[in-house]
């Protein structure tokens, strides 16, 4: 055989070549048809949930936090929730993460494989949720089980039921839940105190690095300022923080609709005639019965348009359903509700806005090194203001809302942004918010570059865009069913459709809002800044004098600080002409006219006077100036009360 | 301590006489202080022809601390007059840098420093302004600038007291002419004429080939654009000593305003003028026409940058260069785009500019 193929390739050279070339194909090509457990699927693939290696307690983190939150919204419970990140074993990268919520917990019968079987969730529905997938906590469940020889330890309690236990692992391969142990809880082992709950604590190896751990931080800190209901502690190994609930109001729950008719395709249609088996309806009532917006009339508006004859709904075959799916892509219907979604809303963002909890990381060197405690400390802004849109994107209803916090403690620019209450950390550069930020110019706020730049020459920014210059903090929250992710990491939003143009006008909108506060605000920046230039240079003024002139120089430098003062806080407004060598007529005729003047001004605006009454430092004078000014926007004034 | 010189007296009563208006308003009157300074520059420079030079106009600005920008001006014009009174007071001379050395600073906290003065140039509006103020000019207040004017020929000068013949008999080398001209005194004349050159080098290739001597002529050059005592010179030279003075720069539109800078004055010195400004004096070359008529080798002419160009458009709008002459030379020079520098008679050989040119343009002009 051999030596006949050698002779051959001699022969006819390339044919043979070719001929054995498709052998190895043949032999290649041998496919194995397997069928993949879901669980070995997303282990394998899991950047597909965003759990890649630096990612991995930071995907954890939200996952916790996002399960819980969900849990106690569904049932309006004010949520407490309690998470815990400590190093267990340094040397082989071990962590344990657990977190503790007073959610409706998970009945007892159900926790396994709510927890260990990936695709299980009572989340398919038509509503806003945080988590949708039924894939986060499964995917801690999984690692924890592939990297460690740590049990996933599990107590829930859902209404009237016992609090139980599990040792739980994930049998990967097969995406079923292991139960290594269960019981029921006795009250002095108890770890949920109230009437419902969960908590779960996982081993997970993984490496931290800094940028990571203050992503975890951020996390946390702006979930808090969507949030503020909650109270949520942080427990980490460089302390605890605790961000205290502001409020007690919470958004109202988004609730489940039927499907919009632009969104019936051939497997929605099916499903519902499916629901809809054993009772004898109608195709005209099945329609009218499984979307919204869809009447009697218009559903038989449909079936008439689509030439179909009248027959037991089941007997429609996929042919002539196809017709009813495309005449609903062209026929008019109101707008989709907005029911299933749950924004924020301006009450709840402002409380947040106004009570931004920032973590701060105290560096303190003692004997043992330098050591860093971990502290929370609330950035009150002098301004906020909302604004909100509902649009329709990628045919879904979709709700923008925009926030800004201005001036205050808050010192530079920040922009935060939220899908479905989610913050989004990653990405900023490539997300949508920071094409509409770019695009809509401050002039909107009625300030010009030019002031900004002026005032806040010493801001270190990297970018050239004026509004980055100022200290304010926006914030976008776009919630929907289908949010336009651009990644399959879900951390930046494409401008998809209109919501660009939504957000746009959002923003205007904000700036149109606050352009008067902020221009006093700026004009109080200004004064600042005069006063302390007031302060540099009276000295060399005050020296000039009295070196040359017999004169008291403590006075004159008194008077001269009074004037100041007096002259930024806009008492004093005309300046003599002084004439040179001298003409004291005219000086006395200036004179006399600005003391006219000045009666009018004190008329005019005794409100005023107390704007800047302390000539001095910096930090006295804009605090003055945002009490005066938090009075006078009344959201601010009702969270006083409260 | 009191100066001893009477005119210092008088220039530190009136620097008194500003502080205490400024205090006064501060403290007794309660309002804001300001200085009323004239305005200096083109749109408050004004065309008298009476006197035929450029003079200032009415127009004033107000300098006090009512504004961010001005609040730091402020400080600095008093900081600076108090710094020319005590100058006065202990009566040494400084120059113009050395009262920027003198009132160095830095401003603010440690958190918001800066410089007092961000550089010499502030420092030196600051010591106009004064002057504007007092009307006086900074001579007297003992604030000079470093030398650079200088002058050859059958001429003796008193500085101090010390006699200073510029006469120089080996033709080698000029005398500096003094900016601390108080002290400065003007005590025989020999000359029949004056003659003013833009650049230091071409007034040393003329005085080498005993241009002096044989015309019996004094030059003079600012060595570029002339500082004050320079130009006060050749005033005294023309109206006190009563010689003609005739004025030769280069063909450029630069070299034409340094000329007229002796002849008409200059925008950002029109409150000087009288002090400075020779009207009498005649500026004969080298014209943009002289490339022509003296057919300068191409080589040896420059082409115009387009700063050059803007230059003498800016030139020809200004009122007081509307005179045909003038405009007849911008308008050659604007068509031909070329320029040439007194030194490109050198091409014709190192004695031409003194023994051919200059004595052409010299008779031309009735001078010799």
């Amino acid at each position: 055989m051999t030596s006949k193929v050698t002779t051959e390739v001699l022969e006819k050279g390339t044919k043979q070549v070719k001929t054995i070339l498709q052998i190895a194909q043949k032999q290649k090509t041998k496919i194995r048809y397997d069928k993949k457990a879901e669980s070995e699927f997303f282990v394998d693939n899991s950047a597909l949930a965003g759990f890649t290696g630096e990612r991995i307690l930071y995907m954890s983190v939200r996952e916790l936090i996002e399960n819980s939150l969900d849990s106690c919204e569904i049932n309006h419970i004010l949520p407490v929730i309690h998470l815990r990140l400590k190093l267990l074993d340094g040397l082989n990268d071990l962590w344990t993460i657990s977190c503790k919520d007073n959610g409706i917990g998970i009945p007892s019968e159900k926790v396994p494989v709510a927890v260990c079987s990936f695709l299980t969730s009572g989340k398919y529905v038509e509503k806003q949720q945080r988590g949708l997938f039924g894939v986060g906590l499964k995917m801690i469940a999984a690692f924890s089980t592939k990297d460690t020889d740590h049990p996933l330890r599990v107590w829930s309690k859902s209404e009237e039921e016992s609090q139980c236990y599990f040792d739980l692992r994930t049998d990967i391969g097969t995406n079923k839940p292991i139960t290594l142990f269960k019981k029921n809880v006795k009250n002095d082992e108890s770890q949920i105190e109230g009437d419902s709950g969960f908590k779960v604590e996982a081993v997970l190896r993984a490496k931290l690095s800094p940028v990571t751990k203050n992503k975890i931080y951020d996390y946390v800190s702006q979930t808090s300022i969507v949030n503020p209901y909650a109270i949520i502690t942080f427990e980490t190994d460089e302390g605890k923080v605790t961000f205290k609930r502001r409020t007690e109001i919470m958004p109202n729950p988004s609730r489940e609709v039927l499907p919009h008719p632009y969104d019936m395709d051939l497997k929605t249609l099916k499903k519902a005639i499916l629901n809809f088996m054993n009772q004898k309806t109608t195709l005209q009532g099945i329609l009218s019965n499984s979307f919204q917006k869809m009447s009697n009339d218009k559903a038989k508006e449909i079936i008439t348009r689509a030439g179909l004859p009248i027959k037991p709904a089941d007997k429609y075959d996929e042919h002539e359903l196809i017709k009813v799916v495309n005449v609903c892509k062209h026929t008019k219907f109101q707008s989709p509700n907005t029911d299933h979604l749950s924004p924020i809303g301006e009450k709840i963002l402002t409380v947040g806005m106004t009570s931004e909890y920032s973590i701060i990381l105290n560096k303190e060197t003692g004997n043992s090194g330098s050591q860093t405690q971990l502290s929370a400390k609330i950035l009150k802004p002098a301004l906020t203001a909302y604004s909100s849109r509902i649009c329709i994107v990628n045919n879904r209803p979709t709700i923008v809302e925009c926030g800004i916090a201005y001036g205050g403690d808050i010192p530079s620019f920040k922009l935060f942004r939220f899908a479905n209450k989610i913050p989004l950390l990653y990405d900023e550069g490539s997300d949508v918010a920071r094409e509409v930020i770019s695009e809509v110019g401050i002039n909107k706020m009625g300030i010009s570059k030019k002031e900004v730049k002026e005032q806040y020459s010493h801001v270190e920014t990297k970018s050239d865009r004026t509004v980055e210059y100022l200290p304010i903090h926006i914030f976008f929250h776009i919630c929907s069913t289908k949010i336009p992710y651009k990644t399959a990491g879900k951390e930046s939003i494409a401008s998809e459709g209109d919501l660009k143009k939504y957000m746009k006008s959002c923003l205007s909108d904000l700036y149109r809002k606050v352009s008067a506060q902020i221009r006093r605000e700026l004009k109080l920046k200004e004064d600042e800044n005069k006063l302390r230039l007031y302060k540099h240079y009276i000295p060399f003024i005050i020296d000039a004098i009295s070196e040359s002139i017999k004169i008291d120089s403590k006075k004159l430098s008194i008077a001269f600080q009074n004037l100041a003062e007096r002259y930024v806080s806009g008492e004093l407004t005309n300046i003599t002409k002084q004439i040179f060598p001298d003409s004291n007529q005219k000086r006395n005729q200036i004179n006399n006219k600005k003391n006219n003047d000045k009666k009018n001004t004190v008329n005019n605006d005794n409100g005023n006077e107390n704007n800047l009454n302390k000539f001095d430092t910096r930090t006295s004078v804009p605090k003055h100036g945002n009490k005066t000014k938090l009075d006078k926007i009344n959201i601010h004034r009702k969270i006083t009360k409260k | 301590m009191a100066p001893k010189d009477r005119r210092h007296q008088e220039i530190n009563n009136k620097i008194r006489k500003i502080m205490k208006n400024v205090g006064d308003d501060i403290l007794i009157q309660g309002i804001m202080p300001s200085l009323e300074i004239p305005k200096v520059g083109y749109d408050n420079t004004v065309w008298s022809d009476e006197k035929r030079m450029l003079t200032i106009g009415n127009k004033t600005v107000q300098i006090g601390p009512n504004s961010s920008k001005k609040i730091p001006t402020f400080a600095q014009y008093l900081v600076m007059a108090n710094a020319i009174r005590k100058l006065l007071d202990e009566e040494m001379e400084s120059t113009i840098r050395g009262m920027y050395y003198a009132t160095l600073s830095t401003v603010g906290d440690e958190k918001n420093q800066q410089k007092f003065w961000s550089g010499q140039d502030d420092s030196d509006d600051a010591i106009k302004a004064i002057e504007l103020l007092t009307n006086v000019p900074r001579e007297e207040f003992s604030v000079t600038s470093k030398p650079k004017g200088m002058i050859s020929g059958p001429i003796t000068l008193s500085v101090g007291g010390d006699l200073i013949d510029c006469n120089l008999g080996s033709r080698a080398t000029s005398q500096l002419i003094p900016t601390n001209i108080r002290d400065l005194e003007i005590v025989k004349v020999k000359a029949d004429f004056v003659m003013v050159v833009e650049k230091d080098t071409v007034l040393n290739n003329i005085r080498k080939s005993g241009f002096i001597q044989k015309y019996n002529a004094i030059l003079l050059t600012g060595s570029g654009e002339p500082d004050r005592a320079t130009r006060m010179m050749v005033k005294v030279l023309n109206e006190k000593w009563k010689k003609p003075v005739v004025i030769f720069a280069d063909a450029d539109p630069w070299g034409l305003g340094i000329a007229l800078r002796y002849k008409i004055g200059s925008e950002s010195l029109s409150y000087d003028s009288d002090r400075l400004v020779t009207p009498n004096s005649k500026v004969l070359g080298m014209m943009f026409s002289d490339i022509y008529e003296y057919n300068i080798p191409k080589v040896a002419r420059l082409a115009a940058t387009q700063e050059d160009l803007n230059r003498a458009n800016d030139m020809k709008k200004k009122p007081w260069l509307q005179d045909k002459r003038w405009k007849r030379e911008l308008n050659l020079f604007l068509e031909h785009k070329e320029k040439c520098e007194l030194d490109a008679f050198f091409k014709y050989g190192f004695k031409y500019l003194a023994d051919t040119y200059l004595p052409n343009k010299l008779r031309e002009a009735g001078v010799i």
